[in-house]
């Protein structure tokens, strides 16, 4: 096993400049981690608003009584003056954005089954404004049914009945609710990141081994040697294989360790799944680098221009949502690109039935191609050069 | 016998790097193949190694064809390659010690043979030192050590002292010898012809991928017709005292050029005499007066028409 030895050595030499993109990772999710955390326990997932209204009554009835009794539930009453330009002003001002006249005589026509209206001043196209109206026609239209179907019902009995009504409620429970969603998408970052620092010291590690043994003198020194070219890159692969299993777990570690709440959840399994495959891919993507960079300067210089370049227009420092359909477009012949569209899914999925995973492995898959077509690029580039040698 | 090629032949395309060349190193040899840059040497070692596919011919190492998979061949084979090559990455210790482990698999014959190999090599106050603080001399030697650690049979060293002090030149050549006292044939190729005079006991002489002549120096030094050659500081010189030089026997061909006369003969090494005669005769001013025998230099002068001194780096 000299040559993997050999490789761990090498490997092991440049971890002072691998050790560079794991901590900018550390410094930037600490960043992270300390801004994020209290803004998820303030997060409620749903909080109820009430309008602001103004009920001006010409007429006490217990029926228009009722009514304002049961839009109490959803709205916030404001005393006005019953002037025109005060109503006016409320409703420039935003003090009210419904204004409500019961007319006189409304009660007795509404009980003798003649077709009578309320009188109503709004701002438009306000959703509170809605809600109001269905509370009014859900009030009318349930008296409106009693008043036909029981003969001489008087106003306290109908209201009563209105009342014992709307008292009934029906329980919801949430299935998915928004504060774990939230988490979701603070491990959904971690992830994406990894697309710029996994990658980054992949490249590094692999390249600095490939370098090496791309030395034409080093490569027919080794050829001389007794050991068969099959067991060297055997050895070879293996070194590869380790470097990249070993970054990708101390990787996936970080980003458990800050993300310890969620650490346990199934996302989380598809996450690390998802990074596993994006890890095969950049060992992949590192291999064919080594084999066309000609110094560590060079391979360098390229890693740096890929990560930043492919995190840029893939959506890890910039959420995917925020770019350009054109950048998209370019940054789907990256890897990095589907890696963060996967984590995205992944990060929105509540349920993990096979049509929602099959998005996610789609996903998965299209990276897997890429890497299979990186290898193959690097086999031929790595013979082209080698025959021009 | 320890290599024997015969007929071998290389083509780069119309370049024909190898043509039917034909040798064979016997065991205890220190064979020298000597040559211009491009005569072909290092593709010869390099088919010997199989490291290069040839188009023709046969190859033999220890009585057994070449093959890139024969690995116990390979196993007493050491190779010093004409560039350094090392791993920057290690020590003088631990570069050695990979290239012996790939040879030697027990750990404590391996740590003997390392630490024989820094002694050998005089590099015992270098073993913690990166390659990139060597000198280069020191780095020739680490190139060689880690050639030779695994104590090879036959050992092939291409250009070892390219670039390389006149001290640590000396140290490698003395090295190469002390290796084959040790038992090591070796095989050296150089286009420095005062190393193979020095350390070769034959001499293959190459020339455009061919075989111009082999044999030990002293045969190789036979086959021309230069005698001795006497080199006059002269103040000047008329033709008639030329012609008077040119008319002693033996004397072939008599020249001056910036205050130079070189004076050659055909046979025989004591024709000093005669021309400080002449030259007294004659009235012919001298200064310093110097005899040499013919060099390699001079035999691959005569027969390919070239200095081969001109050829080389």
């Amino acid at each position: 096993m000299q040559v993997f030895k050999l490789c761990m050595k090498i490997a092991r030499k440049n971890m002072p400049l691998m050790m560079i993109y794991l901590v900018v990772f550390l410094v930037v999710s600490l960043v992270m981690t300390s801004s994020l955390a209290g803004e998820q326990k303030v997060e409620e997932p749903f909080t109820r608003v009430k309008s602001k209204m103004a009920f001006i009554n010409e007429e006490n009835s217990p029926l228009v009584e009722g009514l304002r009794e049961e839009l109490s539930k959803i709205a916030e009453f404001v005393e006005l003056p019953d002037e025109t330009e005060a109503l006016q002003d409320a409703l420039f001002f935003r003090k009210v954005t419904y204004i409500l006249r019961v007319p006189e005589g409304f009660t007795g026509k509404f009980m003798s089954g003649e077709d009578v209206q309320l009188e109503k001043t709004i701002i438009p196209d306000s959703a509170g404004n809605v809600y109001i109206d269905l509370s009014i026609d859900k009030y009318l239209n349930a008296a409106r049914l009693y008043i036909k179907n029981i003969g001489g019902i008087t106003q306290e009995s109908l209201v009563s009945r209105l009342q014992e009504d709307f008292s009934l409620s029906a329980p919801v429970k949430m299935q998915a609710p928004a504060g774990r969603q939230k988490d979701q998408s603070y491990a959904r970052f971690f992830f994406n990141y990894m697309a710029y620092s996994l990658l980054s010291i992949l490249i590094l590690g692999i390249t600095a081994i490939m370098l090496v043994f791309n030395d034409k003198g080093l490569r027919m020194r080794n050829a001389c040697s007794p050991v068969n070219a099959t067991s060297i890159n055997v050895q070879f692969m293996l070194a590869g294989a380790v470097l990249t299993v070993a970054a990708w777990m101390i990787m996936v570690m970080c980003c458990l360790f800050f993300n310890l709440e969620n650490a346990l959840s199934i996302n989380t399994v598809y996450f690390i799944l998802n990074s596993f495959v994006f890890a095969l891919c950049g060992s992949s993507l590192s291999f064919l680098i080594g084999n066309l960079a000609k110094s560590q300067d060079v391979a360098s210089a390229v890693c740096n221009v890929v990560t930043l370049g492919f995190s840029f227009i893939s959506g890890v420092f910039v959420p995917q949502e925020y770019l350009a359909e054109l950048v998209l477009k370019i940054a789907s012949f990256t890897p990095s690109y589907w890696f963060v569209r996967a984590n995205n899914k992944i990060g929105e999925m509540t349920k993990f039935d096979l049509s929602s995973l099959m998005e996610v492995f789609s996903d998965m898959l299209v990276q897997v191609a890429f890497a299979v077509a990186f290898l193959g690029i690097a086999l031929v580039a790595g013979k082209k050069r080698r025959y021009l040698e | 016998m320890v290599v024997k090629v015969e007929n071998l032949v290389k083509r780069y395309g119309d370049i024909v790097a190898a043509d039917h060349l034909s040798f064979s190193v016997e065991e205890g040899e220190v064979f020298g193949l000597l040559g211009p840059n491009g005569s072909g040497k290092t593709t010869a070692i390099n088919c010997i190694l199989s490291l290069l596919k040839y188009d023709s011919g046969t190859i033999e190492i220890f009585g057994r064809p070449a093959r890139p998979d024969d690995y116990d061949i390979k196993r007493d084979i050491g190779i010093v390659m004409q560039n350094v090559a090392v791993y920057k990455e290690l020590t003088v210790y631990e570069n050695i010690d990979y290239f012996c482990g790939l040879y030697i698999h027990g750990k404590n014959e391996r740590k003997r043979l390392v630490e024989e190999a820094i002694e050998f090599t005089g590099l015992a106050d270098f073993r913690r030192f990166y390659p990139r603080k060597l000198s280069g001399g020191l780095l020739r030697r680490l190139n060689i050590a880690c050639g030779i650690a695994h104590k090879p049979k036959l050992v092939i060293m291409d250009e070892p002292t390219v670039a390389i002090d006149p001290q640590s030149r000396n140290k490698i050549l003395e090295g190469i010898l002390e290796l084959n006292r040790q038992g090591a044939t070796i095989i050296y190729t150089t286009h420095y012809m005062e190393e193979v005079e020095q350390i070769c006991s034959r001499i293959m002489i190459m020339d455009r991928g061919r075989a111009i002549a082999i044999g030990t120096k002293e045969e190789l030094k036979q086959m021309i017709s230069l005698g001795e050659k006497i080199t006059v500081e002269t103040f000047g010189i008329t033709h008639s005292q030329a012609d008077a030089l040119r008319a002693l026997p033996n004397i072939v061909s008599v020249e001056c050029k910036d205050r130079m006369l070189v004076i050659k003969s055909s046979k025989g090494r004591n024709n000093l005499e005669a021309v400080l005669e002449c030259m007294k005769t004659h009235n012919i001013q001298y200064g310093r007066i110097y005899s040499e025998l013919p060099t390699l230099n001079d035999v691959f002068l005569e027969i390919t028409g070239k200095d081969l001194r001109d050829q080389g780096v």
